[in-house]
C-alpha cells in the first residue's frame, strides 16, 4: 500500500532516507516510472508528480496523470488496425505514433487457414509482448504460456471512449485499490461488456438496439465524468444514480 | 505525411446507429450548439471563443499603409488562418490541409466579401493613406466546428476592436496613439455568423455544430452564413451526396434562429466587457497619477 | 504583476500550459513522443521541434531565431535518449503582449526579441511538465535590464522601462534547479562585471533560496522566486489529479 507521498519536480534527488527499506535485504529496490538511477547511488526524478513509496514491495515510483501513453511490456491495450501486411497487422495505439505490429497468427488457435481477418479501422484488445525504444511494439492476442485468448481478440460493436491514463490504471486496479465503484454499481442494474486499454481507451458494449446504445453511452459518459472531475467513491455513486435514471 | 487518424469502424458504426435512433454522443438534440463561451483580453480586438472543447482566438490589428491603387477609397482588410501543431500534430506549419483551405475560404466569403466591415471608413487620405486591418485566427484546441467558432471569434473581435484616432489637415494625417486619444470602434455594416450543418443519410439527418467524431462520420456539410436580419451571405455545401432542396430551406430557418441567439450572446458579452473596462480604465488612470 | 500558470487545459495536445506575467500571456502545447519525419529523424535521440507563433501575422526571422535558442536549450533538458527516432513538438503561441509593446511605443523593448524569450522558455517548460516528458532538471528563466545609469532592473514592466528612459543592455538567463546556467543571451553594451551582477540577480530570483523565505520578497512585497512558483504549480497539478484519493 502507498504510505508516503511527496511532490517532486524533475531533477530532484531522492534522499536515501526517503527510499523504502525492505525487511528482506535480498529483495532488490524497484524503481518505477519517473525515476532514474545515476550510478553509483544517485536517484533522481524525471517527471513532476507525487512520489509514492511502497515498503512491502520495496518499490518507489512517481505518480502522474498527464501526457501521452508510452507502451510498456505486458500492458493491455485497445489498438486500432491500420493496415494488413502479409504476416502481421499494423496497429495504432495512440494517434501519430509508430505502428505496433500484431502477427496474424497471434490469436487463439489461429493457423494459416483459420486466422481472423481484420478490416482496417477495426478494434482489437491485445497485450504488449515486447517493446524497446528502438523497435515497434509487438502485440499479441494470446497468452503465450497457455495459448488461450483470455478475453483478448477483436472487439465487435460497441463504442470507445477516451479516458485519462490514470483512470485506465485505476480501472485496471479494480474496486477497492483504485477506488472506482462505477462499473460494479452500474453492472448491478444493467448488463454491458467493457474492456480497458492502458492507452487511455475504454470500450463499452451495451448490447444491440436503441436500449443498447443508451446503456453504452450511459456507461461511457459516467466513467468520463468521474475521470474529468476526479470523483471519489461517494460522488461516483451519485453519477451512477443519475446515469441509471436516464435509462 | 501526417494525417488525422481515422476513427475506428466500431465508432463510425456506433455513431451512425445512434444518430438513426435520434441520439447524439453528448446527448444534445440535433439542432443545438455546444456550450459557447466568449471572453475578451485586456487589449482591444482579442476574442477568445470556446465551443465545447474547441477553442479559437481571433486577434485584430491595424497599421497604416497605402491603399491598393485600384481601390483608392478603401482600406485593406485581411483574414489569416494558419493551423499550428498545437491543435493537432496532423497540422503542419506551412502546409495547409484541406480543412484549413476551406476555413479560410469561408471566412473570406462570409466576412470579407460579405461586406461586414465598412472598408471605406478605413480610408484616411484617398490614394495615399489607409488603415490595413488584419485578423489573425489562432486555432488552439480542435474538437470540430472550427468554421462556426472562428467566424464568431472574428466577428466578436471586430466589434471589440478600436482603431487609433486620426486627424487630417490637408495632405497631412496625424495618428494618435491609444494614450493620446480615445480609440474609435470600427464601423460594421452587419454581423454575419456561420452555422454548419453536417448531414448523414443523404440529408435525412442534419446535425448542428458537429464535434470532431461526428465530422469524421458525416457525408458532407452545409455552411450557411447569415445575419440576424435573415439575410443569407453565403451557402457552401461540401461532400458529394445530394441533399433535398426542402431540407436546405429548413436549414436556413434553423440557422436564423441560431444566428439570432449567437448575435445576442456576443452583444451581451461586449456590453459586459465595456462595463468592466470602464471601471478598470478609471482605476488605471488614477493609479498612474499616484505613481507620478 | 505576479506570474500565473494553468496546466493541461487543452484537450488535444498531450501537454499544455498558459503562462502569464507582466502582461505577457503565452499558450504552450507539447505533443510527443510522436512520429518523426524521415528527414528530421535522429537515430539515437528524440528530435525537438519548436514553433513560436506571434500574436499578429506569421512568423519571421525573429521567431526563427527564438525557436533555435529555445530548441538548443530544451535539447539539454529533455532526456532525448529515452525516445530515439521520435519527435517532441513544442508549440508556443503568443496570446498577448504588454500594451506598449503591441502598440509599438516601448522603443527598446520592441526592437529586441529578447524580452519575449524568458516567457517563452518558462511556458515551454511548464508545457513539458504537463506532457510528462522525462526531463533531467527544471528550468526557470528571467531577464535583467541594465539602464544607462548602471542600475539593474529585474524583469521590469514596460512602464518601468519608460520611466528609466534609456537602457544600455538586456540580458536573458535560464537556470536549472542545481543553479547551473542553461542559457545566457545579452544585447547591448556591457562589461563583464555588469554581466556578473545581472547574472547574480537573475540567479537569486530564479533559483530556490536556501536561506530565509523573507529574502525573496520584492520591494512591492510580492514573492518573485520562480522556483517556488514552479513548485506551487506542480503541487496544484498533483492535488487536482489525486483528488479521488482523498474524496469521500
Amino acid at each position: 500500500m502507498a504510505t508516503a507521498q511527496t511532490i517532486v519536480l524533475p531533477g530532484d534527488k531522492i534522499s536515501l532516507s526517503a527510499l523504502p527499506t525492505s525487511p528482506n535485504p535480498n529483495k532488490p529496490l524497484t524503481l518505477g516510472p519517473g525515476l532514474r538511477h545515476i550510478p553509483p547511488s544517485t536517484i533522481t526524478t524525471t517527471i513532476a508528480g507525487a512520489l509514492v513509496v511502497d515498503t512491502r514491495k520495496n518499490a518507489t515510483w512517481v505518480e502522474y496523470n498527464s501526457g501521452r501513453y508510452t507502451p510498456s511490456p505486458s500492458d493491455l491495450v485497445i489498438a486500432t488496425v491500420h493496415s494488413s501486411l502479409t504476416e502481421a497487422y499494423n496497429c495504432t495505439l495512440t494517434p501519430h505514433t509508430p505502428y505496433a505490429t500484431l502477427p496474424q497468427l497471434a490469436f487463439e488457435s489461429a493457423t494459416r487457414k483459420t486466422r481472423p481477418i481484420l478490416a482496417p479501422n477495426s478494434l482489437v484488445y491485445a497485450r504488449i509482448l515486447s517493446c524497446t525504444p528502438y523497435t515497434a511494439p509487438e502485440l499479441t492476442c494470446v497468452d503465450p504460456s497457455t495459448g488461450k485468448a483470455g478475453g483478448l481478440g477483436p472487439l465487435k460493436g460497441g463504442m470507445v471512449f477516451e479516458i485519462s491514463l490514470g483512470m485506465a490504471r485505476r480501472l485496471m486496479l479494480g474496486g477497492a485499490k483504485g477506488s472506482v465503484v462505477l462499473l460494479e454499481a452500474l453492472a448491478e442494474k444493467v448488463a454491458f461488456e467493457v474492456a480497458v486499454g492502458r492507452n487511455g481507451v475504454l470500450w463499452v458494449h451495451g448490447g444491440e438496439g436503441a436500449q443498447g446504445i443508451k446503456i453504452t453511452l450511459a456507461v461511457g459518459r459516467a466513467v468520463q465524468e468521474a475521470d474529468e472531475k476526479c470523483l471519489g467513491v461517494k460522488d461516483q455513486r451519485k453519477v451512477v444514480e443519475k446515469a441509471l435514471k436516464g435509462l | 505525411m501526417p494525417r488525422e487518424a481515422d476513427i475506428s469502424a466500431n465508432e463510425r458504426e456506433f455513431i451512425q446507429q445512434a444518430l438513426r435512433e435520434n441520439i447524439r454522443l453528448d446527448g444534445r438534440p440535433f439542432d443545438s450548439f455546444r456550450s459557447l463561451e466568449l471572453s475578451f483580453g485586456d487589449e482591444y480586438g482579442v476574442a477568445d471563443v470556446q465551443l465545447g472543447k474547441t477553442r479559437v482566438i481571433a486577434r485584430i490589428s491595424a497599421e497604416v499603409t497605402a491603399p491598393f491603387p485600384d481601390r483608392k477609397f478603401d482600406g485593406i482588410f485581411n483574414i489569416s488562418t494558419e493551423f499550428s501543431p498545437m491543435a493537432s500534430p496532423a497540422f503542419e506549419v506551412g502546409r495547409p490541409t484541406d480543412a484549413e483551405v476551406i476555413l479560410s475560404r469561408i471566412l473570406e466569403k462570409a466576412i470579407r466579401r460579405g461586406g461586414a466591415l465598412d472598408t471605406e471608413s478605413l480610408c484616411i487620405i484617398a490614394g495615399t493613406k489607409c488603415f490595413s486591418l488584419r485578423a489573425d485566427v489562432h486555432i488552439v484546441d480542435h474538437d470540430g466546428g472550427l468554421i462556426d467558432a472562428s467566424c464568431i471569434a472574428v466577428v466578436a473581435a471586430l466589434q471589440h476592436f478600436r482603431r487609433p484616432d486620426v486627424a487630417v489637415e490637408g495632405e497631412n494625417a496625424t495618428i494618435f496613439s491609444i494614450r493620446e486619444r480615445e480609440p474609435i470602434p470600427l464601423s460594421m455594416l452587419h454581423h454575419p455568423i456561420c452555422v454548419t450543418f453536417s448531414y448523414c443519410d443523404s440529408g435525412e439527418i442534419m446535425l448542428v455544430d458537429a464535434n470532431l467524431a461526428e465530422e469524421q462520420v458525416r457525408e458532407g456539410e452545409v455552411v450557411i452564413t447569415m445575419n440576424k436580419h435573415g439575410e443569407v451571405c453565403q451557402i457552401a455545401k461540401y461532400g458529394g451526396t445530394s441533399v433535398d432542396a426542402l431540407t436546405l430551406l429548413n436549414c436556413t430557418n434553423v440557422a436564423l434562429e441560431k444566428v439570432k441567439d449567437i448575435t445576442k450572446f456576443i452583444q451581451s458579452k461586449l456590453e459586459q466587457d465595456a462595463k468592466k473596462r470602464d471601471v478598470g480604465g478609471l482605476m488605471a488612470e488614477l493609479s498612474a497619477e499616484n505613481a507620478r | 504583476m505576479s506570474s500565473k500558470a494553468v496546466l493541461s487545459h487543452l484537450h488535444r495536445a498531450d501537454g499544455s500550459a498558459t503562462y502569464s506575467q507582466n502582461g505577457y500571456t503565452i499558450i504552450g502545447a507539447v505533443n510527443g513522443p510522436v512520429d518523426v519525419q524521415r528527414r528530421d529523424e535522429l537515430p539515437e535521440e528524440a528530435a525537438i521541434e519548436v514553433n513560436v507563433r506571434p500574436a499578429v501575422g506569421v512568423g519571421g526571422p525573429r521567431e526563427r531565431h527564438l525557436e533555435s535558442l529555445i530548441q538548443a536549450t530544451l535539447r539539454h533538458l529533455i532526456l532525448v535518449r529515452s525516445y530515439p527516432r521520435t519527435l517532441i513538438q513544442v508549440t508556443l503561441q503568443v496570446r498577448s503582449l504588454p500594451e506598449e509593446e503591441s502598440a509599438g511605443i516601448g522603443s527598446v523593448l520592441t526592437n529586441s526579441s529578447l524580452t519575449l524569450l524568458p516567457h517563452l522558455l518558462n511556458t515551454a517548460f511548464l508545457a513539458l511538465l504537463s506532457a510528462s516528458i522525462p526531463l533531467s532538471t527544471t528550468l526557470t528563466s528571467a531577464f535583467v535590464v541594465i539602464t544607462s545609469s548602471g542600475k539593474l532592473l529585474y524583469s521590469p514592466s514596460s512602464t518601468d522601462i519608460l520611466r528609466a528612459q534609456s537602457i544600455r543592455s538586456i540580458h536573458v538567463f535560464a537556470f536549472s534547479a542545481q543553479r547551473s546556467l542553461l542559457l545566457s543571451e545579452g544585447e547591448g553594451e556591457f562589461d563583464v562585471e555588469e554581466w556578473e551582477d545581472a547574472c547574480d540577480l537573475a540567479e537569486d530570483r530564479c533559483c530556490r533560496n536556501a536561506g530565509i523565505a523573507g529574502e525573496n520578497m520584492d520591494v512591492d512585497g510580492e514573492v518573485m522566486n520562480l522556483a517556488d512558483f514552479l513548485r506551487d504549480v506542480v503541487k496544484e497539478k498533483v492535488v487536482k489529479e489525486q483528488k479521488w484519493k482523498t474524496a469521500p
